[in-house]
């Protein structure tokens, strides 16, 4: 007898989706998926809008990311007019992007995960919440919410707005930096560090007894996505996308906005609104990567900043080639975190970064451009053809979750079979199977809003439809 | 961009421009409620929460007072209600503002679009008048005795 298990929806991600567990007739898993099931129509609803309208119309996608989608599509437009931004406008942006990959990444590690990482996958669900760490390690709550706040509030500074900033246009930024806001953001830079590196030494010190499930957390070879510089170093606003294999041979380099569409493609699946992204060259599903912390540790050679080669060059110990285990996803968003605090001062330190010229201008100069960026879950790709008068013609959207949904399933499947078994479930072994999504930290549509409580059903049904089993929370 | 979802901001940003020049009050504009806002909620002397409701009539207004939601409730992380950011002050700075109180407004269609429905825009008027009402009792209000 062939039975289901549907964990719908999945908690503590952004967005909603929901996770089936197929079982064969000796109970045993067989297969499983993870399905996204909000549809936004975003690409479809641009179409006729003036592209200049574009960065701030894309940043209500999401309520956790705009700033991403904010880049992206700003650098999508100056593809289409064809100009390079001021030096400062750039500097800006990329702490602007740094800001908003800090506070993501708190979100992610300290709210989100955290409660799994600190009070155990086996604690009680109840308790197994933000306000659980708060009891159990405040200074881990603060610093959480510090680091939140650190990023948020650079974020207001520079764009007025927290959320939905509208700072960024096509052609540069709308206001320079002020002397008074330079000096503010390096205040708050010893806090940050300070928060950050309690967080690694937290994260260090129990990531040992996490052991199985850092052996069954989409653990496998792949291949791995992520922007570089030309000196190999880390980079999230600039430079272009390197592809590597299991082995960590570079399979393509320097991949630029322009080349997406010649060498990226989009599956299909008819359980997921998702799409299911892949190398073209290598067909799908041989061509599907991961992007994110770990894929673009993965990749370079160095971050760029002391601190942060320092953590690099420990992390890069854990495995001697690209380290395939998903679960340390969550050291490598802390490395990265650590990297952007450094970032940001670096950037603050350039002797042009309160010049005034900040924004370039110009019309249609080409009637298609493509924009690319790291958001802190992964690559993302924007792309618009317009038609002579700019209107928007065609839009296409690649988001992270997209990149890494194959991955995504993968490892779900992978945690299934080692966490259930007999056809039987502990809340345990759905925490688990839902951490495994966690540790990628999708995104799947936040702006939509969740309204009330998102309770978890987990149900089990047999071939004939009948409800054999049910687990709620 | 989701029809009434949009009216908390919306008032918010009026309660903004009305008390612009009123020393005292300090107004956070957010499409959500994130948990590093448990500062700004610990550090206030009173709080009033502004959003709106699928749970109520649309256009309906409900100004009541709200409790920090004991602990322990299932609850979500990525955003928090009123009672869980009261909680999470509680938890982590030991502190919560007296009388807080949270007015709702019931959405009638939170579809895509810029506009709000008829019931939300009828009631516009009523809710700046209870905010405008709310804020000022709560600036005549005596300060918490430090002692207790």
């Amino acid at each position: 007898m062939t039975q289901t298990i549907t964990i719908d929806p999945v908690t503590r991600l952004e967005g909603h989706g929901k996770i089936t567990i197929m079982l064969d007739s000796q109970g045993q898993v067989e297969d499983a998926h993870f399905h996204v099931t909000q549809v936004r129509g975003f690409e479809k609803f641009s179409e006729g809008r003036p592209f200049y309208e574009m960065p701030s119309l894309m940043a209500r996608i999401c309520g956790i990311c705009p700033v991403s989608h904010l880049l992206a599509s700003a650098k999508a437009c100056e593809a289409i007019m064809a100009v390079r931004i001021p030096h400062t406008a750039a500097q800006l942006r990329r702490m602007l992007n740094m800001a908003q990959m800090v506070q993501s990444h708190a979100l992610s590690f300290f709210h989100l995960s955290s409660p799994d990482l600190l009070l155990g996958m086996e604690s009680d669900p109840v308790k197994r919440n933000i306000f659980g760490v708060a009891a159990a390690r405040p200074d881990l709550g603060l610093a959480g919410i510090g680091l939140r706040r650190f990023g948020q509030h650079i974020i207001e500074l520079l764009g007025t707005k927290r959320i939905h900033t509208g700072w960024v246009v096509p052609g540069g930024v709308t206001e320079a930096l002020s002397a008074a806001h330079r000096d503010e953001i390096l205040a708050m830079l010893p806090e940050a560090y300070a928060n950050v590196k309690l967080a690694l030494t937290a994260y260090k010190q129990i990531a040992d007894s996490f052991s199985q499930e850092i052996e069954v957390f989409a653990n496998f070879p792949s291949n791995y996505l992520g922007l570089i510089n030309e000196d190999e170093s880390i980079e999230f606003t600039d430079g272009a996308l390197r592809l590597i294999d299991p082995t960590g041979a570079i399979i393509e380099d320097g991949m630029t906005a322009s080349r997406f569409t010649e060498v990226i493609g989009e599956a299909v699946e008819n359980y997921s609104y998702t799409k299911f992204v892949y190398y073209k060259p290598l067909g799908y599903p041989q061509g599907s990567y991961r992007v994110g912390p770990l894929p673009r540790l993965n990749i370079v050679k160095s971050m760029g900043t002391p601190q942060a080669d320092k953590e690099l060059a420990e992390f890069k110990q854990l495995a001697k080639g690209p380290i395939e285990s998903s679960f340390h996803y969550h050291h490598a968003r802390l490395v990265e975190a650590l990297y952007g605090v450094e970032n940001i001062e670096r950037i603050l330190t350039d002797p042009l970064i309160l010049d005034k010229h900040v924004r370039a201008t110009a019309g249609v100069n080409r009637l298609e451009g493509g924009g690319q960026i790291e958001a802190p879950r992964g690559t993302l790709n924007h792309h618009y053809k317009v038609d002579e008068n700019g209107k928007i013609t065609w839009a296409n959207l690649v988001v992270a979750t997209g990149h890494n949904n194959n991955a995504m399933n993968r490892g779900v499947l992978q945690s299934a079979r080692a966490y259930v078994k007999d056809g039987k479930f502990t809340p345990g072994a759905l925490n688990r199977v839902e951490a495994v999504i966690r540790a990628f930290d999708p995104c799947l549509s936040c702006s939509t809003h969740a309204f009330g409580q998102m309770p978890l059903v987990m149900t089990m049904v047999n071939a004939d439809g009948e409800v054999v089993d049910q687990l709620i929370r | 961009m989701r029809g009434d979802d949009g009216v908390g901001l919306w008032l918010a940003e009026w309660a903004e421009q009305r008390f612009a020049d009123q020393l005292g009050v300090r107004v956070i504009a957010d499409h959500q409620w994130t948990p590093e806002l448990a500062e700004d909620v610990a550090r206030a002397q009173s709080v009033l929460f502004i959003d709106c409701s699928l749970d109520t009539a649309p256009g309906s207004l409900h100004l009541k007072p709200v409790e920090p939601a004991a602990p322990g409730q299932g609850i979500n992380t990525h955003h928090q209600n009123a009672a869980e950011l009261l909680a999470l002050a509680n938890e982590l700075y030991h502190s919560l503002p007296s009388n807080p109180q949270l007015l709702t407004i019931g959405a009638g269609s939170i579809e895509f679009g810029e506009a709000f429905s008829a019931a939300v825009s009828a009631a516009l008027p009523e809710a700046c008048r209870l905010i405008e009402e709310t804020i000022l009792q709560m600036l005549s209000a005596p300060p918490p005795d430090p002692a207790n």
